[in-house]
């Protein structure tokens, strides 16, 4: 699954994969059953077996006390999901010169994230968990949470 | 910050036998002499002091274990860039802070998972070892964490290496539940005081405790019906009458015991030694004639009994309860190995194959003194199962060779069934054939009446003409 060059160059097309280090896609889930409403999101490793996807969604329903019909729900939408990046995985990928633009405008329980930078399409070393940590420790951000949902955001921009 | 109640320099636990593979650890308690067990005190949450089991004493904020290598190889093996150690660190330390937080509250993998920046697999394993091994979540309690281990079909306990066994006694209370399937303890129990837990015979044969324990850790208790209450001889008559009348009704005879449920009187029954042996008070001789009558009444009932279900000897009778939990295959080979395992020490008469008591016995951490005791007693069973083994074989053969001869049969059939279809197509075939050459002459016929009466309008004309 990971390309054969770290570095794509402008010409080279690269077998479609997250442009980070580590091939991990995000997911988010936004399910609603019987007026219940549980929305998600993290990241997932894709080499995990498919196994793990219902083992992932009963520790959460059992954790979180939800009804257990949320199981099917949560492991159907994880698998669509992932069944979605694995179809773009055998389809070549056109890495020009990519420098994006990242937004981050979110929201993680009381804080507010606004933010606006470039990042480098073609480098595969990128990291945004690394990117996620380092922004928490240097905004002096309490909230855990936000760690998270800053890499998922990221990698969500970063899979378009 | 809180500090932890951790014997220094981590000391190796003793090696892994190698037929691990899962992430589910098979602990090896680190052999110590002494039960080095920091007993679990419901933690104070104004306490600096956090527990954890002596198992897991190698852990350190700073250094990764070489069981932590073992069990969350993922991070270790270089496949993955951004599966390092340092990454591993960071999830472990993170997770355990974040439970030191709240120590008297377990947490849940759900939070955690959403507060660590990674990928959740990854996330999720660190969570289960560091669980497993009660470096979190760790209150001593008795709740199993059922579900996840039947997830994750954790069967492996019941064979662990025998260490030493716990050396503290266990108080035998009247009611025991079992902390695992939440049933009453009957029979026999296994006691963990350690970990302040009480499991049934059921539970602990198939595994079903918390991970982080050992089957060495707990410590047989029989508790038979006599230790609630005695049965006395009068009721025991009482049994064996209503046993005679009544058969196979349970109902009936709990009735006519009176005070007892059907489960007691069943289990008193199995556990009532053959007609012979039944010595006591002078009312014996009645009762050896009833139970002989019975006995011949049900032989069927005993046959179907396991011969092991003699129970004047209690080890026995736990014996034939495990062993027909575990099944005639298993109980074999457990057997055979624990048969050399007495060989060697020192006994020469159990060259023989195969049988459950020797097996269950040891696994039941019972002393070589009580071995060499009840050694004479097994060798009668042993004759006595052997027997039935082999019944059972023959009976087996004979059905196998039944099948087979039935299977020959059919086969014939078949291929009679063939040569007869053949030969009706054949017929076919040749019945078409004669059709056609029917049609075909009444075809020609026709033909020819038709062509001759004009033959003969043309000849006439030709004649008239002429």
């Amino acid at each position: 699954m990971k390309s054969h060059a770290a570095w794509g160059t402008s010409k080279n097309a690269v077998k479609f994969r997250i442009p980070t280090a580590d091939n991990l896609v995000p997911i988010r889930l936004d399910i609603e059953i019987d007026g219940q409403r549980f929305r998600d999101a993290f990241i997932w490793n894709p080499s995990d077996p498919d196994s793990e996807i219902v083992v992932f969604a009963k520790r959460t329903v059992k954790d979180l006390k939800l009804p257990p019909a949320f199981i099917t729900q949560i492991a159907q939408s994880i698998q669509t999901q992932l069944t979605e990046f694995r179809s773009y995985e055998g389809q070549d990928m056109y890495t020009g010169e990519k420098v994006v633009p990242i937004k981050l405008d979110l929201r993680v329980n009381h804080t507010l994230i606004k933010d606006h930078f470039l990042w480098d399409l073609n480098n595969f070393e990128s990291d945004p968990e690394e990117f996620a940590k380092t922004f928490c420790k240097d905004m002096d951000i309490e909230d855990p949470e936000v760690g998270p949902a800053i890499a998922i955001a990221i990698r969500e921009q970063l899979y378009e | 910050m809180a500090s932890d109640v951790v014997t220094p320099p981590p000391s190796k636990p003793s090696p892994e036998t190698p037929s691990t593979t899962t992430a589910t650890p098979t602990v090896d308690p680190p052999p110590s002499t002494t039960p080095v067990t920091i007993t679990p005190r419901p933690p104070e949450p104004e306490a600096d002091v956090i527990h954890i089991p002596s198992y897991s004493r190698w852990f350190s904020w700073n250094g990764i274990h070489e069981c932590e290598a073992r069990f969350v190889p993922e991070f270790f093996d270089g496949r993955s860039t951004s599966k390092n150690p340092r990454v591993y660190k960071y999830y472990r330390n993170a997770i355990i802070k974040r439970f030191r937080e709240n120590p008297t509250r377990k947490i849940t993998f759900t939070e955690v998972r959403k507060t660590i920046v990674g990928d959740v697999g990854s996330i999720r394993r660190v969570f289960d070892f560091l669980e497993a091994w009660g470096l979190i979540n760790y209150t001593g309690g008795s709740t199993a964490k059922q579900p996840q281990l039947k997830w994750e079909d954790k069967e492996t306990k019941a064979a662990a290496a025998a260490q030493g066994g716990d050396s503290t006694d266990v108080t035998v209370a009247k009611k025991r539940f079992c902390s695992g399937c939440k049933t009453p303890c009957s029979i026999a129990c296994f006691a963990s005081d350690k970990h302040d837990m009480t499991l049934c015979a059921r539970c602990y044969v198939r595994g079903n405790y918390r991970v982080g324990l050992n089957s060495t850790d707990f410590k047989r208790v029989e508790i038979s019906e006599e230790a609630k209450t005695d049965w006395t001889d009068k009721e025991t008559l009482q049994l064996l009458e209503a046993i005679m009348h009544y058969g196979d009704d349970w109902k009936k005879v709990a009735e006519h015991v009176g005070g007892r449920s059907v489960k007691e009187c069943v289990a008193r029954f199995i556990k009532l030694p053959v007609g012979e042996q039944f010595d006591g008070p002078p009312e014996s001789t009645e009762l050896d004639i009833e139970l002989g009558v019975k006995n011949e009444a049900n032989p069927t009932k005993r046959a179907r009994l396991s011969p092991l279900a003699d129970a004047s000897n209690p080890i026995l009778a736990q014996a034939a309860f495990l062993s027909t939990l575990v099944g005639v295959d298993v109980a074999e080979v457990a057997a055979r190995a624990a048969v050399t395992a007495l060989s060697d020490l020192g006994d020469e008469k159990h060259q023989e194959s195969s049988k459950a008591p020797p097996s269950i016995t040891k696994l039941l951490e019972s002393d070589n003194a009580s071995n060499v005791n009840n050694l004479d007693s097994t060798e009668e069973a042993l004759v006595e199962a052997k027997l039935q083994l082999e019944k059972e074989e023959d009976e087996l053969e004979k059905a196998i060779s039944g099948i087979t001869a039935e299977a020959n049969e059919i086969e014939d059939k078949i291929v009679h069934f063939e040569e007869f279809d053949l030969q009706m197509e054949r017929k076919l075939q040749q019945l078409q054939q004669l059709q056609n050459l029917l049609y075909f002459d009444q075809l020609t016929l026709l033909f020819h009446k038709t062509a001759a009466p004009k033959v003969v309008e043309n000849t006439g004309e030709a004649m008239k003409s002429e």
